[in-house]
C-alpha cells in the first residue's frame, strides 16, 4: 500500500543537515502503524510526503501503486482523494458549516469522478458519520463556535467521511484532556474494525498507542531507529529507543 | 427605512471612533516627538528598517512612473508639436503630483503595511503587554520613533525617486519620442523652480505622517490572531490611500 | 545540496518564484474560463471586490480629479491662459489612462491585501492542504473566482472612478477657475481607440491584481507574523505590477495607435 525508499529531505534550517535521511519503509493493506519521535523530528512531514503535501529532495514514494514524485497532478490528486488525513490543528474550512465540511470530500469525490452529486446520499452519509462522532445537534453550526475537541472529532469525521482505504491521522490528541484523548482513539479504533483501512498515525502519546497500534516505527535524528511491535521497545537495544517507551530523563535524548 | 439610517449612523460613528483614534495618536506622538522624549535606537533601526530597503522599490517605481509621464506628456507635445515643453510637462507633474502620490502609494504599501504587520504581530504575540509590564510606554519607545523615521526615510526616498524619474523621463523622451536630452533639460531648467520641487516634498511628508499614523493605529488595534493581522494590514493600507488622496487634494489647493 | 555562493542561490529563487508565478496564472485563467464553480461562491466573490471598494474608488478618483483638474488650469493659466480644452482633454486623459490606471491602484490595495490575508490565513492554518486532501486543485478553487471576480470589477470600477473624477474635476474647475460646466464637460476629443486603451488597461490590471497577490497568499509562511508579510507583499507587488503595466500598455499605445 505504502512504500518509501531511501526518502531524503532537507531541514529548513540550512545550517542543519537532513531532517530525514535516507527513511525507507513498508506498509502493507490493512496494517494499523504508529510513528513515535521526540519533538520536531520529522514525523508530521514523513506523513506529509506520503500524502504528497511535500515532496523529498531525493528517494522514491509509492502509495496504492501510484509513484507521487512522477504522476501527473491529477493523478496524484486522485490518488489524495482516495486519503484520509486528520490534520493536528484541524485545519477545518472556517467559512463552511460543520455539516459542509464533512460534505466537502464527498462532493469532490462525485466531482472527480464526474458523476452528478446525489444530495439525499450525501446528506445521509454525512449525518451517519456526524452521529458516529457524537456531534449531530452541531451541524449548522460554524467551526469557530465549537471546543476543541470537538472540532477534532469534526476533522476526524470529515477524513473518514469518504470511507477512504488509507488512513493518516497527524497527533490525534495533541493538546485534548485524558478522557477527550481516549474518546477520540475509541472513535479512531472504532473506524478501525468498521472499515479495517490501512492506518498510519502519528503520535508522541506511546500510553494511547499501546491500544490501538500494533506496530510502532521511531523516528529520531534523522533515521528509523526502530521498527516494530509496541511491546518490545523497552527491551530494543536501541538506547534511544529505550528511553523513549521508559519516559526516563537520563538518557542519550 | 430606520434600518438604512441605522447602519448609516453606526457606520459615521465607527469613521468617527477611528479618525479620533489617530488624532489622538497624532497628537501624542508629536508631542512626544517634540519633547525629544523618544527612543533613538529604534529610530535608526526604523530608519534603515524603512528607508534602506525600500530604495530598490522605489527606484524602479520612480523609473517606470517618469516614464509613463513621458508618454502621457508626449500625446499633447506631439498634438501640437510642441516638443520643447516635454521637458517642462513631465518634470512639473512628476515633482508636484505624480511623484508624491505613486511614491507615497508604493511606501503605503512597503513600510506602511510592514509596520501595521510588525505591530500587530507584536500585540497578537502580547510583546506589547510585555513591555508594559517592564514599565516601558509603547508609545515613545515603539510608535514615535517609527513615525519620525518614516517621515525621514519619506523625505529622502522621494528626492532620489524625483531624480530617478526625471533621468528615466529623459531617456525614455529620447528613445520614444526622440526627444534628445539638452532639449529635454533646457525646456525645464528655467520653468521649474525650487518651490515646485518643495511642494512635493511636502506632500511627500505629509503622506510619510499619515501613512505613520494608519498603520500604528490599526495595528495595535489587531484582534484575533493571523486573520486579524491580515485584516489590520488591509484596513491601514485602505486608510492611508484614501487619505492620501484626500490630503492631495487639499494640499494642492493651498500651496499653490 | 549545492550550497554555491549567494548569488546561484538568489538567482534560483527568483527563477523559481516565477515558474510558481507563470503556473499559478495559468492554473488561474484556465480555472476561470472553464467555471465549473458554483454561481453562489462567484456572486459572492463579486460582493467581495465590487460593492466593498465601489464607495472607495468614486472617493478617491473624486478627490484626485480635482486635483489634477486644478493643476492643469493652474498650469495652463501660466502658459497660454485658455482654459477651453482644459475639461475635453482631461476628459481624453482620464479615460485612456488616468481612470483604470487610478482605480487600479486602489484596487491593488483593497482587493489585493484582502486575497492575499485571506488566502493566507488559509494556507497558515492548513486549510489548502485540506483542500488538496479532498481532491481539490486550491489554486483553481480559490484563485479562479477572485480571478474572474476583478477582472469584471476592475473594469466596472473603473468606468464609474472615471465619472466621478470627470463630475468631481468639472466642480473643481467651476468653483476655482470658473470654468462652465458646458464648456467643461466636452466628450468631442474622446476617440475610440481612447477607450480601447483604457478597457485593455483596466482589463491587464484586474488580471494581473488577483494573480499577484494571489501568489503572495500561497506562499505565505510563519503563523500570523507570515499572513502580515503576505498581505504588505501583495500590495507592493501588485501595485508595481499596476505601474508597470501602465507603462507597458501606454507604450505600446504610443508606438501602435497614437492614442496612449
Amino acid at each position: 500500500m505504502v512504500v518509501l525508499s531511501e526518502v531524503r529531505k532537507l531541514h529548513l534550517d540550512p545550517t542543519k543537515p537532513w531532517v530525514l535521511d535516507g527513511i525507507s519503509l513498508r506498509i502493507k493493506e490493512g496494517e494499523t502503524c504508529g510513528l513515535c519521535g521526540p519533538g520536531a523530528s520529522g514525523k508530521s512531514l514523513l506523513l506529509k510526503i506520503i500524502c504528497g503535501l511535500v515532496f523529498p529532495e531525493s528517494g522514491h514514494v509509492e502509495v496504492r501503486g501510484t509513484d507521487l514524485l512522477r504522476a501527473s497532478a491529477a493523478a496524484r490528486r486522485k490518488v489524495q482523494s482516495e486519503m484520509g488525513y486528520l490534520f493536528q490543528n484541524n485545519a477545518l474550512f472556517d467559512s463552511a458549516t460543520v455539516f459542509e465540511n464533512i460534505a466537502f470530500p464527498l462532493r469532490q469525490r462525485a466531482r472527480l469522478a464526474r458523476t452528478n452529486v446525489d444530495e439525499h446520499e450525501i446528506r445521509e452519509r454525512v449525518e451517519e458519520t456526524l452521529r458516529g462522532v457524537e456531534l449531530l445537534p452541531h451541524a449548522q453550526k460554524m467551526p469557530s463556535q465549537l471546543s476543541g475537541g470537538q472540532r477534532k472529532r469534526v476533522a476526524l469525521a470529515r477524513a473518514v467521511v469518504a470511507r477512504p482505504p488509507l488512513l493518516l491521522y497527524d497527533e490525534p490528541s495533541a493538546g485534548l484532556d485524558p478522557v477527550t484523548t481516549a474518546r477520540i482513539y475509541d472513535l479512531l479504533a472504532r473506524e478501525k474494525a468498521h472499515t479495517g483501512a490501512t492506518t498510519l498515525i502519528v503520535s508522541s502519546d506511546l500510553a494511547a498507542l499501546r491500544a490501538f497500534a500494533p506496530r510502532v516505527l521511531m523516528l529520531y535524528d534523522g533515521k528509523l531507529c526502530y521498527d516494530g511491535p509496541q511491546e518490545d521497545m523497552e527491551q530494543s537495544d536501541n538506547a534511544v529507543v529505550r528511553q523513549f517507551a521508559r519516559g526516563d530523563i537520563e538518557g542519550p535524548l | 427605512m430606520s434600518r438604512v439610517l441605522a447602519s448609516i449612523g453606526s457606520a459615521v460613528l465607527a469613521l468617527c471612533r477611528e479618525i479620533g483614534g489617530m488624532v489622538l495618536l497624532l497628537g501624542y506622538t508629536v508631542a512626544l516627538a517634540l519633547l525629544g522624549r523618544f527612543d533613538r535606537r529604534e529610530f535608526v533601526r526604523s530608519l534603515y528598517k524603512m528607508g534602506v530597503v525600500s530604495v530598490p522599490i522605489v527606484a524602479m517605481t520612480a523609473l517606470f512612473t517618469g516614464g509613463t509621464m513621458v508618454i502621457q506628456s508626449g500625446i499633447f507635445v506631439q498634438r501640437y508639436q510642441a516638443y520643447g515643453l516635454l521637458g517642462w510637462g513631465t518634470v512639473y507633474a512628476v515633482l508636484r503630483e505624480v511623484g508624491p502620490i505613486l511614491i507615497g502609494l508604493m511606501f503605503s504599501g512597503r513600510v506602511g503595511a510592514n509596520n501595521a504587520a510588525d505591530l500587530g504581530t507584536m500585540v497578537v504575540t502580547d510583546q506589547v503587554d510585555g513591555l508594559r509590564a517592564l514599565s516601558i510606554q509603547p508609545i515613545p519607545f515603539l510608535i514615535v520613533p517609527r513615525v519620525l523615521a518614516m517621515v525621514a526615510a519619506m523625505f529622502c526616498l522621494l528626492i532620489l525617486g524625483d531624480a530617478v524619474a526625471i533621468v528615466g523621463g529623459m531617456a525614455f523622451g529620447k528613445l520614444l519620442l526622440g526627444v534628445d536630452f539638452a532639449s529635454f533639460w533646457a525646456s525645464c531648467a528655467d520653468a521649474i523652480k525650487l518651490w515646485d520641487l518643495t511642494v512635493g516634498l511636502i506632500k511627500g511628508c505629509v503622506f510619510a505622517l499619515l501613512i505613520a499614523i494608519t498603520s500604528a493605529h490599526y495595528g495595535l488595534q489587531v484582534q484575533g490572531g493571523a486573520v486579524g493581522v491580515g485584516r489590520a494590514v488591509n484596513d491601514a493600507v485602505v486608510a492611508a490611500a484614501l487619505l492620501i488622496m484626500i490630503s492631495d487634494d487639499l494640499l494642492t489647493m493651498v500651496l499653490r | 545540496m549545492n550550497r554555491a555562493g549567494a548569488k546561484t542561490r538568489w538567482g534560483h529563487f527568483f527563477w523559481a518564484a516565477a515558474r510558481q508565478l507563470a503556473e499559478i496564472a495559468r492554473l488561474t485563467v484556465l480555472g476561470a474560463v472553464r467555471s465549473r464553480r458554483p454561481k453562489g461562491e462567484l456572486v459572492r466573490q463579486f460582493y467581495q471586490v465590487g460593492n466593498r471598494s465601489f464607495l472607495f474608488v468614486l472617493v478617491t478618483l473624486g478627490f484626485t480629479g480635482m486635483v489634477l483638474v486644478f493643476q492643469s488650469c493652474l498650469q495652463l493659466s501660466q502658459v497660454t491662459g485658455d482654459l477651453s480644452q482644459v475639461g475635453s482633454e482631461f476628459i481624453k486623459y482620464l479615460v485612456h489612462e488616468f481612470g483604470p490606471s487610478l482605480t487600479a491602484m486602489m484596487l491593488a490595495t483593497r482587493v489585493g491585501a484582502g486575497i492575499a490575508a485571506e488566502v493566507g490565513s488559509m494556507v497558515v492554518t492548513e486549510q489548502v492542504d485540506a483542500l488538496q486532501m479532498c481532491g481539490v486543485e486550491p489554486v483553481e478553487y480559490l484563485l479562479a473566482p477572485r480571478f474572474f471576480a476583478t477582472l469584471v470589477m476592475a473594469v466596472v470600477l473603473s468606468v464609474f472612478g472615471t465619472l466621478s473624477a470627470i463630475l468631481l474635476g468639472g466642480f473643481a474647475a467651476h468653483q476655482t477657475f470658473h470654468v462652465p460646466y458646458a464648456v467643461f464637460l466636452d466628450f468631442d476629443k474622446v476617440r475610440l481607440v481612447d477607450v480601447f486603451t483604457g478597457f485593455v488597461k483596466a482589463l491587464a490590471y484586474g488580471a494581473a491584481i488577483p494573480i499577484v497577490s494571489g501568489f503572495c497568499g500561497l506562499r505565505t509562511s510563519g503563523g500570523s507574523e507570515g499572513v502580515g508579510w503576505a498581505t504588505t507583499r501583495a500590495v507592493v507587488f501588485s501595485s508595481f505590477a499596476v505601474i508597470v503595466l501602465d507603462f507597458l500598455i501606454s507604450a505600446l499605445a504610443l508606438l501602435t495607435w497614437q492614442a496612449a
